[in-house]
C-alpha cells in the first residue's frame, strides 16, 4: 500500500553502486566512498551478494558459434587482451608518474631484491634475466620490492599494504596504454603469484606494477576499481 | 519451460554438482588449462551472453563484450576464490558491468520499454538453471514480493537493463526525483526483509 512519504529519502548508495544506477559525478564520489570507507565496502559486499541471486532469473541465450572461435582466437594470437578497456586515460597518466618514481627506487629496488623477507627470491642463474620493480606507496612508506622471474612466470612481491577490513589488495601489470591486467591479490605478508598466461607477454622492462584496493575477492569488473596505493615500473 | 519451487542448494545433489564442476573448472582455468576454460565457457556462455543482449540491445554489441567478457575470465580466474562467491555470480558480474559500460560508451538510450523486463525475469527460474538457485535467491524474491509494485518494478528494472536513474526516470514518465525516492524507500524495505531474515 503506497503511503504519502515526507521523510528524507534514505542513504542507498552501496545498492545503488551494486545496480549501477549512478553516473557521473554520483558515481565517481561512491567509488571514492568505497575505497575509504570500510563499513560502506561491507554493505556493497552485502548487496552485491544479495542482488547475485537475481542472476538466476536471467534467461540465457545460446551464443553464436562465431564468438567461441573469436576467443580461442584471441587467446592464441593476443594473450587475451581485452581490447574494449584500451583508452583507459587514468591509467596511462599512472603510467607515466610511475615511470619518474621508478628511476628514482631503482637502487634501492635491488638492495631489497637482494635481501627479501621472509623467503629468498628465488633468481635462476641462467637467462631469462628477472625484472625488478620497486612499488612505492603512493602516500608514504616503504617501497615493496617485486621480482618477476620469465622462467617460472612468478612474480615475488616481498611485503603487502595496509589494507581496511572487508577489503583486499590486488596486484597489476600496466603496459604502455593497454588496460591494466590482473596478476592476483596480494596477502599482507606478501606473496609469489603465478601470472597468468595471457599477462605474462605484458611482463616487460617498463611495465607498471599497481596495487590497488578492492572488494574482498578482487576486483569484480576486471579492471582496478579502488584507489591505487603503490606503484613500480619493472626493468631489467 | 516453467517456474519451480526454490530449493537449498544442499538438498539438490544435481546443482550442488553443478556448482562444483564450475567451481573446478574456473580454479583450473586460473592456472591456464584451456580445457578447463572451455568448460567455464560451455556453462555460462548462455547465461552470460543473456545479459550481454539483454542490457547491450545490439546483438553484434553483445557478442562483441561477451568476447571480451571471457578475455577477461581467462585473465582473471586465478583470482576468484571459491569460498566467497557463487562462481556463476562472479562471472554474471563481469557480464553485466562490461555489457553496461558498452552500452554508456556508446552512448545510446535504452530502447526496450521498462516493462519488458518484468517480463523477461518474472523471478521465475528455469528448471534447467541449476547453477545458481539457492537460499539466498528464495529470500531475495519473498522479499522483492513484498515490496510496492513500482518500487519492484523500477529496482528489477535497474538490474536486468542496466540502467541509470536518469534513464529509469525517461522509461517510466516520471521525474527523477520520483524514480529515485521510489527505488531508495523500496531498497530500504528490500534490505529490512533480507536483514531480518538473515
Amino acid at each position: 500500500m503506497a503511503t504519502p512519504d515526507t521523510t528524507p529519502l534514505p542513504d542507498m548508495t552501496a545498492a545503488e553502486l551494486v545496480l549501477g544506477l549512478l553516473d557521473g559525478d554520483e558515481r565517481d564520489a561512491a567509488l571514492h566512498r568505497l575505497a575509504r570507507d570500510p563499513a560502506f565496502a561491507v554493505e556493497v559486499d552485502a548487496w552485491r551478494d544479495w542482488l547475485g541471486a537475481l542472476y538466476a532469473a536471467w534467461p540465457g541465450i545460446e551464443a553464436p558459434a562465431a564468438v567461441s572461435a573469436r576467443i580461442e582466437a584471441s587467446l592464441d594470437t593476443r594473450g587475451g587482451v581485452p581490447a574494449a578497456a584500451n583508452d583507459n586515460q587514468r591509467w596511462r597518466r599512472l603510467a607515466a608518474v610511475a615511470g619518474l618514481a621508478a628511476c628514482l627506487l631503482l637502487v634501492m629496488t635491488v638492495m631489497l631484491v637482494r635481501r627479501p623477507p621472509p623467503a629468498p627470491v628465488r633468481i635462476p642463474v641462467a637467462a631469462p634475466a628477472p625484472l625488478i620493480a620497486a612499488i612505492a606507496p603512493t602516500a608514504r612508506g616503504a617501497p615493496i620490492a617485486a621480482a618477476y622471474d620469465p622462467a617460472s612466470g612468478t612474480v615475488r612481491i616481498a611485503g603487502g599494504v595496509d589494507v581496511p577490513a572487508g577489503r583486499t589488495a590486488e596486484v597489476w601489470a600496466i603496459r604502455g596504454e593497454e588496460a591494466p591486467r590482473s596478476l592476483g591479490l596480494l596477502p599482507r605478508a606478501g606473496a609469489r603469484l603465478t601470472v597468468p598466461a595471457g599477462a605474462r607477454a605484458a611482463m616487460a622492462p617498463d611495465t607498471v606494477l599497481a596495487i590497488s584496493i578492492e572488494p574482498a575477492g578482487g576486483s569484480p569488473t576486471g579492471l582496478p576499481t579502488g584507489p591505487v596505493v603503490a606503484t613500480g615500473k619493472l626493468s631489467g | 519451460m516453467f517456474s519451480v519451487t526454490f530449493v537449498p542448494v544442499s538438498d539438490d545433489p544435481r546443482r550442488t554438482a553443478a556448482r562444483v564442476a564450475l567451481v573446478e573448472a574456473l580454479v583450473r582455468t586460473g592456472q591456464e588449462d584451456r580445457d578447463a576454460f572451455r568448460t567455464v565457457y560451455h556453462l555460462t556462455s548462455a547465461k552470460l551472453f543473456g545479459i550481454c543482449l539483454r542490457i547491450c540491445d545490439d546483438r553484434q554489441g553483445a557478442e562483441d563484450v561477451l568476447h571480451d567478457v571471457y578475455l577477461t575470465i581467462w585473465n582473471r580466474a586465478g583470482a576468484y576464490q571459491p569460498g566467497r562467491a557463487s562462481p556463476i555470480s562472479w562471472l554474471a558480474t563481469i557480464a553485466r558491468n562490461r555489457a553496461i559500460d558498452w552500452r554508456r560508451r556508446q552512448g545510446r538510450a535504452h530502447r526496450a520499454p521498462v516493462e519488458e523486463a518484468d517480463a523477461t525475469a518474472d523471478g521465475t527460474v528455469p528448471q534447467d538453471d541449476a547453477l545458481i538457485a539457492d537460499e539466498t535467491h528464495a529470500r531475495l524474491h519473498d522479499c522483492l514480493e513484498a515490496i510496492e509494485l513500482r518500487q519492484r518494478s523500477a529496482i528489477r528494472s535497474a538490474f536486468f537493463g542496466g540502467l541509470t536513474y536518469a534513464e529509469l526516470a525517461v522509461a517510466q514518465a516520471v521525474p527523477l526525483g520520483t524514480m529515485k525516492s521510489w527505488v531508495r524507500r523500496g531498497l530500504l524495505a528490500l534490505r529490512g526483509c533480507l536483514d531480518g531474515d538473515s
